[in-house]
């Protein structure tokens, strides 16, 4: 990177975009000007309902064999109401109405000349009306709305209004406020004309405290919005200047100009990248600093107990990990500006991206989510979550160390990606082909080998453990293994012509690896037992993972030989097929065998959906990597996996750490390593 | 000493949803010498143009090599540009800078020392008659100054290779002639320049030798005199029939 010709495009980019009028315009001056006239015009039309709403007289009438009693107790109600200076009853207090006398109320209420009435029914008549079914199909919404169960023979006082009608509404919950407070007072009076010693009011009184500062509540509050509103701000702010930054030069030609001059790619891509960091920085300091000041000018309201208490320290963190926030951002927008042909056609993807990168922001309003989970390794996510902890004040150290090594990484991978897709040659001649892309076939399949696992990957865990129809264990292993696993593998083998013999390497190997695997088996198992104690020893596992991960999935009651079937035959045949077979044949052109072996190690690690298993999985995954490439053969792969399996099935506890002595350890690791030295000596060359 | 400009079985094939397979380029040889033009003919669709970005690094070889100054176009295509100046109708100017601006800007980004910059800005602008209009904006200049800024620009850098890519494409016949007399004047100085043409009287003018393109092929590769001499015609039109034809019967 050379760091002047970097400076010298950055600023380059930026004089573009400033002497682009009308991009400064839309993006700065417009949106600042903007603000405060629809905050005003929110906060004028609210204003001016309530004005009219509580300057409205409203018209009722009561009818029914009650109406003299319940007009009455809600006259006392009023009455009782303007002694009490309680803030609580403010609005029921500013609540004008008149009772009209009205032949047909029915009649009335639809023609609007009342805004509700009261129907009072006697116990038997109410008696004699079907109860009301909630008619809303589910929700606790609907359920929540319906009254409590009315005793046989207790009168029923009904307010009758139309919901459509905003008055009518206001009235209704007026009315029923009032109705309340005048059954209260009604059972009151009554309980202490039968001799209640002492105040009906004074039972006990009902208090409560909060332990959280304000400062906690309002961080807490501020905390779980703050990065919605900044991926919001540096999306939108970003955007314009992204598209004006490539889009806009792809249509104008100055890009095949600046391709032919002396800068590499790298440097014109970080330039373009600062330059939207930049803009998008500025514009969400500007939108936060314009947001303070109506808070000042009071143009928006805080709420009465509003204490953000931001500490230096705080305040830093929460910076360390929004710069990487947006620096992917704008990488995010820079790619999606460099796919696009022109101005428009970016502006079509702005959108659908926006909206997605905005769910996983919305982690921290999530109930309950901690950044000491696997959420610290999602992008975004993560981001959105420390936020909170942070402006709660309890910052984890670690974990947020974690989240912005995540977001770094994430920044960087994608503006690496960026700077390859400015590589790309159609940037320059439009609408032809990458050759892998135009052939199809293997080349293409070694190319897209990735994108159909991360798409598994992604079907197995929000299709498989959300659906419920697959809730069950026989069919969630039926779904995963069969559908999703084999069914891609055959998927794959078909659309990109492959050789399954090749591909999936289904080759015989010599008796002396058998006589290895066998051994393998058990001795591999006793190795694993090895290594956690000693790593035991070093980091003590939390009791929380030894929990989970002797919490079996297994379920009780199955016969063994289905147990076997579903947990050590099935995942063996398809998981070996698609791991050892597909994934393997797809990377091998691409890495060396030690990189081989660990990717397809992690790959196979995230598809075992317990955190907790990931890195268990994936080492056992290394292991069977490794058999199969010196090997050359899935099959040997296939037994030591069902092996592997079935003993956790059959065996439960027949290897017990407490009976276990260093001796059987050392011995069993020996076996271990000899067996696959044993499998090493009868290797076949890695065919490429 | 090798030559400036030396092209081996170059090749490049596009893969087109209408067309499929397409050899735009199938294995082209030519060198350049220090000083001279050497001028690509050929039709549209030839394959000048991807030819000419395989140059300047813009598109990967799909075969083949190409070395400018020395540097190969795959393994070291920034030490290709920096001694390389293109232009072709394609490569547009930023329209909200000045003169000025785009001159400084291309002699910077392109490693011109910087202590010199200035000096060399300010001798570009004179020297294509460009003072009145320095610090006006590109998009107030008429298509004429445009060209004129672009040529300027091509060369802020001082670069010893200049790939002219039909250059006089969309120009009136003075600026068209303003411009190849900028190309005669450069190879005056020194300057080893490709440039492409479908114009034969283009051609005729201003090459020093002229390699005759066609379906992706070079079908010959020498100076005027000699290729009228191979075949008995004085135009070059004729010429390039002649060859064009045989080129076919090939086929």
């Amino acid at each position: 990177m050379n760091w002047s010709v970097l400076r010298l495009l950055f600023i380059h980019e930026m004089k573009m975009l400033l002497r682009a009028r009308r991009t400064v315009v839309t993006a700065i001056v417009l949106p600042a000007l903007i603000m405060p006239l629809m905050l005003y015009a929110q906060k004028y039309s609210s204003s001016r309902r309530e004005r009219v709403l509580t300057g409205t007289t409203y018209r009722y009438t009561i009818t029914g064999p009650l109406a003299d009693r319940i007009r009455n107790l809600i006259q006392q109600a009023r009455e009782g109401l303007n002694n009490d200076t309680s803030e609580e009853f403010e609005q029921l207090r500013q609540f004008k109405f008149v009772e009209m006398t009205i032949a047909n109320a029915r009649q009335s209420l639809d023609n609007d000349a009342i805004h509700f009435y009261i129907e009072t029914i006697s116990g038997v008549e109410a008696d004699k009306i079907p109860p009301k079914v909630d008619t809303a199909p589910r929700g606790p919404v609907a359920r929540r709305n319906l009254p409590p169960k009315r005793l046989a023979g207790v009168p029923l006082i009904n307010v009758v209004y139309r919901g459509d009608r905003d008055a009518s509404s206001a009235a209704r919950g007026r009315i029923l406020s009032l109705l309340r407070i005048a059954r209260r007072n009604d059972s009151e009076s009554q309980l202490v004309a039968r001799g209640f010693p002492g105040d009906p009011k004074q039972l006990f009184s009902v208090e409560d405290t909060s332990l959280a500062t304000h400062g906690q509540v309002t961080g807490s509050a501020v905390g779980r919005f703050i990065t919605l509103f900044l991926v919001m701000m540096m999306f939108t702010g970003g955007a314009v200047a992204s598209m004006d930054i490539i889009s806009g030069e792809k249509e104008r030609g100055t890009l095949e100009t600046l391709l032919t001059t002396a800068v590499g790619r790298s440097e014109i891509v970080a330039a373009k990248q600062l330059a939207i960091t930049s803009v998008a920085l500025v514009i969400t300091l500007m939108q936060g600093l314009n947001f303070l000041l109506y808070i000042r000018l009071r143009m928006i309201e805080l709420p009465q107990d509003f204490d953000l208490q931001l500490s230096t320290g705080m305040a830093l963190t929460l910076l360390l990990l929004f710069v990487p926030l947006a620096a992917t951002i704008a990488s995010v927008l820079l790619m999606i500006s460099a796919y696009a042909k022109s101005y428009k056609e970016s502006q079509m993807y702005f959108f659908p991206v926006y909206l997605l990168s905005m769910i996983p922001s919305l982690a921290s309003l999530m109930p309950g989510v901690s950044l000491r989970s696997a959420i610290a390794f999602v992008p975004l996510a993560n981001v959105s979550v420390a936020a909170r902890e942070i402006m709660i004040g309890r910052p984890d150290a670690v974990m947020i160390g974690v989240t912005f090594a995540v977001m770094v990484l994430t920044a960087a991978y994608l503006m690496r990606a960026s700077a390859r897709m400015l590589t790309r040659e159609d940037l320059v001649v439009p609408a032809h082909f990458e050759a892998a892309e135009f052939l199809g076939g293997p080349a293409l399949f070694q190319k897209r080998v990735l994108r159909w696992f991360a798409l598994m990957w992604v079907i197995v865990f929000a299709v498989a453990t959300n659906v419920q129809a697959l809730a069950s264990f026989q069919r969630q292993l039926i779904f995963n293994e069969l559908v999703v696993m084999l069914g891609s593998s055959l998927l794959m083998l078909w659309i990109y012509r492959l050789n399954p013999i090749e591909v999936l390497s289904l080759k015989p190997v010599k008796p002396a690896v058998w006589l290895a695997i066998l051994f393998l088996i058990p001795t591999g198992h006793l190795t694993a037992l090895g290594i956690f104690q000693i790593v035991n020893v070093v980091i003590p596992a939390p009791q929380e993972m030894l929990q989970r991960f002797s919490e079996d999935v297994i379920p009780r009651g199955m016969p063994t030989w289905q147990l076997l079937m579903y947990i050590a035959v099935l995942p063996a045949i398809c998981e070996e097929l698609l791991f050892r077979g597909i994934l393997l044949s797809g990377l091998k052109r691409r890495l060396r065998p030690a990189a081989l072996v660990v990717v397809v190690g992690i790959i196979f690690g995230l598809f075992h959906v317990s955190l907790y298993r990931i890195a268990p999985t994936a080492a056992l995954g290394m292991v069977l990597t490794v058999i199969a490439i010196m090997t050359g053969s899935v099959f040997p792969g296939m037994v030591m996996h069902a092996g592997n399996n079935a003993l956790g099935v059959l065996g439960g506890d027949w290897l017990n750490p407490d009976a276990l002595q260093f001796g059987h350890y050392a011995a069993g690791m020996a076996i271990f390593a000899l067996s696959l030295w044993v499998i090493y000596r009868n290797r076949t060359p890695l065919q490429k | 000493m090798n030559a400036p400009v030396v092209v081996r079985n170059l090749k490049k094939v596009f893969y087109d949803e209408g067309r499929g397979e397409v050899k735009a380029v199938d294995s082209i040889n030519f060198e350049c010498r220090e000083g001279e033009v050497f001028g690509l003919l050929g039709a549209n669709g030839a394959g000048k143009t991807t030819t000419l970005r395989m140059l300047s690094t813009i598109l990967t070889p799909t075969a083949g090599t190409a070395t400018l100054m020395g540097n190969d176009v795959v393994s070291n295509p920034q030490g290709v540009r920096k001694n390389l100046g293109f232009y072709s109708a394609t490569t547009a100017l930023y329209p909200r800078l000045t003169t000025r601006e785009t001159i400084d800007f291309f002699a910077r980004i392109n490693q011109y020392p910087a202590d010199q910059v200035e000096q060399r800005v300010e001798y570009l602008i004179q020297r294509f008659g460009l003072t009145k209009y320095a610090d006006a904006r590109i998009e107030k200049l008429s298509s004429g100054m445009k060209q004129k800024v672009s040529i300027a620009r091509t060369i802020a850098h001082n670069p010893s290779i200049l790939i002219f890519d039909e250059p006089t494409v969309g120009l009136d016949v003075l600026n068209a002639l303003d411009v190849v007399d900028s190309i005669r004047e450069l190879r005056d100085e020194g300057k080893t320049i490709i440039f492409s043409t479908h114009i034969m009287s283009e051609a005729e003018r201003l090459c020093d030798r002229i390699a005759i393109i066609h379906g992706g092929h070079i079908l010959a590769c020498d100076t005027l005199a000699a290729l009228r001499e191979s075949t008995q015609q004085h135009y070059l039109e004729d010429i390039f029939v002649l060859f064009v034809k045989a080129g076919q019967e090939m086929v």
